[in-house]
């Protein structure tokens, strides 16, 4: 491209079909990496959450006494998540129980179980929002930029057809905007991908952490209701 | 974490997204746009040799002879002028000297004598100047005739150059015609030898493709055949005849009477047939 045509011409002079293959792919694009960016906030957030959360429940200290060091927290206007909302639902559940008198020492583990459950289904649902549509991005947005190559080939070859001779600089610059029609397509779909993979890895370490903690936790519970 | 941060991050992460994901696209149209005007920089220069016209002058060498013989001549008429001055001065000092001896014999006629002398001197002082006037109108006159004879001689070189130019030009366009009509001229009448050959001759049941015989013939002005000469045999005799008869039974060629008989001398004097039985199927 050492004459005439730069990028900007290129794209302006692409027929309409085309322009508008390339704007969806510019905003599927922007689109993805602002989910990316946030996915990556969220979820290495958790992770981390995870982390020093155990540190804080193993550090031997008394349930009752993280439990109400969180409802500080909420006081403060602090957010509190993942593995953190699990233990509070699954505490504040066997709490209640308790005071209510229940002696069916089984009915209060499955009480405090099933508010654990669905703690922990709410925090997934949380972490795991938006992936699918990095995937989406990531399978589709290929599809988007060859149709926009297909189209544009398509305009530069009906072109060809009213003209006496055909010479390569009646073509080339029809098809170098079909190509880049391609290339955004990609572009928009390589980062989603990797994005999509690497987040879902993220998103099982994270998710089996909490499912494993929450059995930790109801055998602890277990220990507590069978003791005494 | 300081609080602008910290107002990007609340509300999951939003609002820092958004900014990362259009400054990072921004940044890749800015950084495809500079890698494209940057390579359109070095772009082909043409070069436009410079042209010097050289010209050609000739000195015609009359021209220079007679201008040499002018200049001897001047150089004569003014060693001539010097000299009469000096002629003049010396006169003139005569004069001042027998004045002066007069005025010394007699003071009394000294006032009759220096009016006569007075009288005598105006008419010196007159002579000289209608001399000097004189001289200078002659050399004046030199310098015109001098001019005006250059002047004459350039105009005169121009006329014969541009009358050169002319015939040449004719003679050029002349040629060309001449060449151009000869060539249609010959073109014909040889179309018309071949075609009034081919009619007449008889190709032997031996012919075969790829056969060729060249049959050299020579004609007079009146189209009349004089002899007819193989000069490239096909190794089958009844073909080599057949060609041989073909030449004679056409002959006389009556249309090459009507050709300018230079064009004929240049090139139907002799003329080469080539025989090939191309359209046989065997």
């Amino acid at each position: 491209m050492n004459d005439g045509i730069s990028l900007i011409e290129l794209i302006l002079n692409a027929s309409p079909a085309v322009q508008i293959v390339m704007l969806i792919l510019f905003f599927l694009s922007i689109a993805s990496w602002v989910i990316i960016v946030q996915r990556w906030l969220v979820l290495s957030s958790a992770r981390k959450g995870v982390f020093s959360f155990e540190q804080r429940f193993w550090s031997g200290m008394d349930l009752s006494q993280l439990y109400k060091e969180g409802s500080q927290m909420q006081q403060d206007n602090m957010q509190i998540v993942g593995m953190e909302n699990i233990f509070r639902a699954g505490f504040k559940e066997f709490m209640r129980l308790r005071q209510q008198g229940a002696v069916d020492g089984e009915a209060i583990m499955e009480g405090a179980q099933r508010a654990m459950r669905v703690a922990y289904s709410r925090e997934e649902e949380k972490l795991e929002k938006h992936l699918a549509f990095l995937a989406t991005v990531g399978s589709v947005s290929p599809y988007v930029g060859l149709f926009g190559t297909v189209i544009g080939i398509m305009n530069s070859f009906l072109g060809l057809a009213t003209q006496a001779q055909a010479t390569l600089q009646v073509v080339a610059p029809g098809i170098a905007e079909a190509l880049f029609a391609t290339g955004m397509g990609l572009f928009a779909a390589i980062p989603a991908v990797v994005a999509f993979n690497r987040y879902s890895a993220l998103l099982d370490m994270v998710t089996s952490s909490y499912i494993t903690f929450s059995d930790e936790f109801s055998s602890i519970l277990h220990r507590q209701v069978h003791s005494t | 974490m300081n609080t602008a941060f910290n107002n990007l991050v609340i509300y999951n992460g939003y609002p820092l997204s958004v900014v990362v994901a259009v400054a990072f696209h921004s940044f890749i149209l800015a950084f495809l746009i500079w890698v494209q005007s940057s390579s359109n920089i070095d772009s082909l220069e043409l070069v436009q040799p410079t042209i010097i016209k050289a010209l050609f002058i000739d000195e015609n060498p009359q021209v220079r002879n007679e201008r040499i013989l002018e200049r001897q001549r001047l150089e004569r008429v003014e060693q001539q002028r010097i000299a009469r001055e000096e002629e003049q001065q010396r006169q003139q000092e005569e004069a001042d000297r027998q004045a002066a001896l007069e005025r010394q014999q007699a003071e009394a006629e000294a006032e009759r004598e220096r009016q006569a002398l007075l009288e005598r001197e105006e008419l010196e002082r007159q002579r000289q100047l209608e001399l000097e006037r004189r001289l200078e109108r002659e050399q004046r006159e030199l310098e015109e005739q001098r001019q005006r004879d250059l002047a004459e001689a350039e105009r005169r070189r121009q006329i014969e150059e541009a009358e050169r130019q002319r015939q040449q030009a004719a003679a050029e366009a002349a040629a060309a015609e001449a060449a151009r009509t000869e060539f249609e001229l010959v073109q014909s009448a040889t179309a018309i030898i071949q075609m009034a050959v081919q009619q007449v001759w008889n190709r032997p049941p031996s012919a075969r493709n790829g056969m060729r015989v060249i049959l050299q013939i020579r004609m007079l002005p009146t189209g009349e055949l004089l002899d007819a000469r193989i000069t490239e045999s096909s190794g089958d005799p009844a073909f080599d005849r057949s060609a041989e008869n073909a030449a004679y039974s056409a002959a006389p060629f009556t249309e090459l009477q009507s050709l300018p008989i230079n064009v004929f001398n240049a090139n139907f004097r002799t003329l080469s047939l080539i025989f090939q039985p191309e359209d046989l199927l065997n």
